[in-house]
């Protein structure tokens, strides 16, 4: 029995001292400093190397780009450059530059400091070209020369016109970096970064944080919060439950099905449809998706409907075509999305003689913007079994699926999911939908959908300079694409996040940018 | 004894040889590239090409093998893709992370499996060695990742008793008593699976032993029946728990992989599991070998202790 008493006595004075211990553990965080539990470290803070959006929300406070997206829009306004003149054939771009404006290392921003940041990016003969890899720099391909005019004027001479120029400058790729600290750090410059924005960069705890703190000096008035935190929490349930424990003042991406966590009073959600369309491709060169009438008819069997409010809980729209809502300034507003018609379906797949085709579909586990993916194909799967087809799922890891979609699905599989999300209405048809773009060409039409008047209208887009004259061509190209239905058009995603009662006055962007300046936490 | 140990020594090196092969091999085959995991929507055929070429992922697979190689018998590791940083600086701070875990729970596992089984075989049949059998089972039978959920549900969400997750408080802290708070929950998630099998194997050595001549003729002779246990009996029964404290020492540092995604320890686990869904090559080979070389070093010293504690083992 002695040995017995003394294990009790042992686990009874563990657990006390493992109990006195957590008490001090538990303070509140403070105010003025807000805790953003983010989904992963980010790679590095330097705009130019980066490419995913995680790294974005936290670059969007240290760094300004020449133009940026005005609030609650993805129109372009100014931010370093106060105006530009585009030149009449639409090759040659003069902007202005702000005066006064300093780096947060003390360093001026001036034209010469614009000049340094493209051709570091673009020049393979410049200096600092090895402080790279620089991934999305073909952002910026048809930049052909930058000119430093005087102090504050910068010219842009491009090979040709391009007109999602300027909505690119607004992208993170086209923030600028100061010269003078990337002279100073080179290589380790994504570690020691220096921008002009409202926040300047405090601390990189590896694994644990990235702290920034306001920028008093800050050209457009200085931010409301001390301090922010980036907590780098990759497991979606322990982010919720950092947050439900009171760990994290804001969390980003929350999953669908832990939103009703987060009805209390002490929450808030915030939701903002952004420039996202989650589709089908659908193999347009073999099989059942040759004819016509069976795309249009997978369109209608699909309950896109229940797929957005059951399976994705409400996070996201139906989408009705190939453009994203969010660039309202290009979206059809007279596209009605498919409705969801099985009876219809079924006479259209009677008519083409397509009645119990075998189809394969390509579904991915998990990957940038796709959402719930294998909840998602297996609804998708049981709405087109009702209409007669027999659908064979092959399921993939993100990575190794894109090796599969990329390359093209024939001989392989008559669909694929796939996600996108841009910053320009440019971008997406103009890489996934046009006939130069099928994959031996090296774009991702994957499906192999061609049509001459959608491949016009949208070369045309391209070098139209007028927005008004680019609407119009984006508009008639969803008309047509909705029509020849070379995807099945499924959702638009809303991102939300969540932020407790102490967090006020904070909003997203349909960029999907986070910009925390206004931000207020009590 | 030193002939012995060199001679360990000198046989792990083909087997960290052909770790570096397997690793290459597996980093190889498996379909997707960094370039297209870095480019993520963008990655034409073309851009991968560009990136591939900056990356220096273009070269032959077997000119990049040795490459590699060469550059990591000099202690060069390489450089990170997607953290962008020297793969053994971020390797080395992980591994001192997963070490004070898998240390912690491997501690928890060997001080209580072993008290439980000791227990458990002197009271053969007896209340306590039922309660610790239904106990084990049960410890045994729960995932360990799912213990760690509902720990964090319970004492982290509810409680608000413990912080639900990372090393230390992300404003002030820092400290011991900052440590051991957010180390409880994952340390003795970890340790329940390997306490169960410990004091398991434990309580059957022990009643292995306890049938032996010696025990007997040391109860004849008056030796107390605590000393008869704790001194005649554990010692012997050690040579038989020692191999086993090794298995579980790997089952815990493999174990670690989910516990510390579960709990956000920032550990060598983690960094896998993200470098390989990144297609961070380099980071995952040097992880890879970096924690195999510490496994096989730990499988010597079992070994060196075992031939210390049972001279019957050749040296």
């Amino acid at each position: 029995m002695k040995i017995l008493e003394f294990t009790r006595r042992a686990v009874l004075a563990a657990g006390l001292a493992g109990l006195a211990l957590a008490s001090p553990a538990m303070a509140q965080t403070p105010p003025g400093v807000l805790i953003v539990g983010q989904i992963a470290e980010p790679k590095a803070l330097d705009p130019a190397a980066v490419t995913a959006v995680n790294d974005f929300r936290i670059l969007m406070n240290v760094y300004d780009g020449l133009v940026r997206y005005s609030d609650g829009t993805l129109e372009v306004e100014p931010a370093l450059a106060t105006d530009w003149e585009i030149s009449e054939d639409g090759t040659e771009y003069t902007f202005n530059l702000r005066e006064g404006v300093k780096f947060h290392d003390g360093s001026d921003f001036n034209a010469e400091a614009v000049k340094f940041n493209f051709d570091r990016m673009l020049d393979e003969s410049h200096p600092f070209h090895d402080t790279g890899p620089f991934p999305l720099a073909f952002f910026f391909s048809a930049v052909d020369s930058v000119e430093v005019v005087d102090p504050l004027t910068v010219k842009f001479t491009l090979s040709a016109p391009y007109a999602p120029f300027l909505s690119n400058l607004a992208y993170p790729t086209g923030l600028i970096v100061s010269p003078a600290a990337v002279e100073s750090h080179g290589a380790d410059f994504g570690r020691n970064p220096s921008g002009t924005g409202p926040f300047r960069f405090a601390e990189w705890r590896s694994n644990e944080a990235v702290v920034i703190e306001a920028n008093p000096d800050y050209w457009d008035g200085a931010p409301s919060l001390e301090a922010v935190v980036f907590r780098p929490i990759t497991d979606a349930n322990t982010r919720t439950a950092e947050m439900l424990a009171g760990g994290i003042d804001m969390m980003v991406e929350v999953p669908p099905v832990a939103l009703s966590e987060f009805e209390g009073e002490q929450y808030n959600v915030v939701e903002q449809a952004g420039p996202h369309v989650w589709f089908l491709i659908l193999n347009t060169k073999e099989g059942p998706f040759t004819d016509v009438r069976v795309r249009q008819a997978a369109n209608l069997a699909i309950n896109k409907t229940s797929l957005v409010n059951d399976v994705l809980e409400g996070t996201a729209e139906v989408a009705a075509g190939p453009t994203p809502p969010a660039f309202a300034w290009a979206y059809n507003e007279s596209l009605e999305p498919y409705p969801y018609n099985p009876e219809r379906a079924k006479e259209l797949i009677d008519e083409a003689g397509a009645e119990g085709a075998e189809l394969t579909f390509y579904v991915t586990e998990g990957g940038s913007g796709m959402l719930d993916p294998i909840a998602m194909g297996t609804a998708i799967q049981a709405d087109l079994e009702a209409v007669g087809f027999d659908v064979n799922i092959e399921t993939y890891e993100w990575n190794t699926f894109l090796g599969q979609v990329n390359p093209g699905l024939e001989g392989k599989a008559d669909m694929a999911e796939m996600a996108w999300m841009t910053n320009d209405p440019d971008t997406l048809p103009y890489l996934a939908l046009r006939t130069d773009a099928w994959p031996e060409q090296g774009g991702f039409n994957s499906g192999y959908y061609s049509n001459e008047k959608v491949d016009d209208l949208l070369e045309q887009a391209r070098v139209a300079t007028d927005q008004d004259k680019r609407a119009e061509l984006y508009q008639e190209m969803q008309t047509i694409v909705q029509e020849d239905a070379p995807w099945v058009f499924v959702a638009n995603w809303k991102q939300n996040a969540v932020t407790s009662d102490r967090v006020e006055n904070f909003s997203l962007q349909p960029s999907f940018f986070l910009l925390l300046k206004d931000v207020v936490k009590n | 004894m030193t002939g012995y140990i060199l001679k360990r020594l000198l046989s792990a090196i083909p087997v960290l040889f052909g770790i570096t092969v397997i690793v290459f091999l597996i980093m190889a085959l498996i379909p997707g590239d960094p370039a297209t995991a870095i480019l993520g929507s963008y990655a034409t055929p073309e851009n991968v090409e560009k990136l591939n070429r900056d990356l220096g992922l273009d070269k032959p697979l077997v000119a990049q093998y040795f490459i590699w190689l060469g550059n990591m018998l000099q202690g060069d590791f390489g450089q990170s893709f997607a953290l962008n940083r020297p793969v053994i600086d971020e390797v080395l701070e992980r591994f001192n992370a997963t070490l004070i875990l898998a240390g912690t729970a491997f501690v928890l596992c060997s001080v209580f499996g072993i008290l439980a089984g000791v227990v458990s075989a002197a009271k053969q049949y007896g209340l306590a060695d039922k309660g610790i059998t239904f106990a084990v089972l049960l410890g045994i039978s729960i995932p360990s990742f799912f213990l760690g959920m509902m720990m964090i549900l319970i004492f982290g969400v509810n409680l608000r008793w413990l912080p639900v997750s990372g090393m230390y408080a992300i404003y002030g802290g820092g400290d011991l008593p900052d440590l051991i708070s957010h180390l409880i929950m994952p340390a003795l998630a970890l340790a329940v699976v390997a306490t169960g099998v410990v004091a398991r194997l434990s309580r059957s050595a022990m009643l292995e032993v306890l049938r032996q001549d010696f025990i007997r003729t040391a109860r004849a002779k008056g030796v107390s029946e605590r000393g008869v246990i704790w001194r005649h009996a554990l010692k012997a029964a050690m040579v038989s728990i020692i191999p086993v404290l090794g298995i579980q020492a790997g089952f815990v540092l493999s174990g670690a992989v989910y516990i510390e995604m579960v709990f956000q320890w920032p550990g060598v686990g983690r960094m896998l599991v993200d470098a390989i869904l990144k297609r961070d090559i380099l980071l995952v080979q040097g992880g890879v070998v970096f924690v195999a070389a510490c496994y096989v070093l730990f499988n010597i010293l079992v070994d060196v202790a075992q031939s210390l504690l049972d001279p019957r083992i050749k040296t």
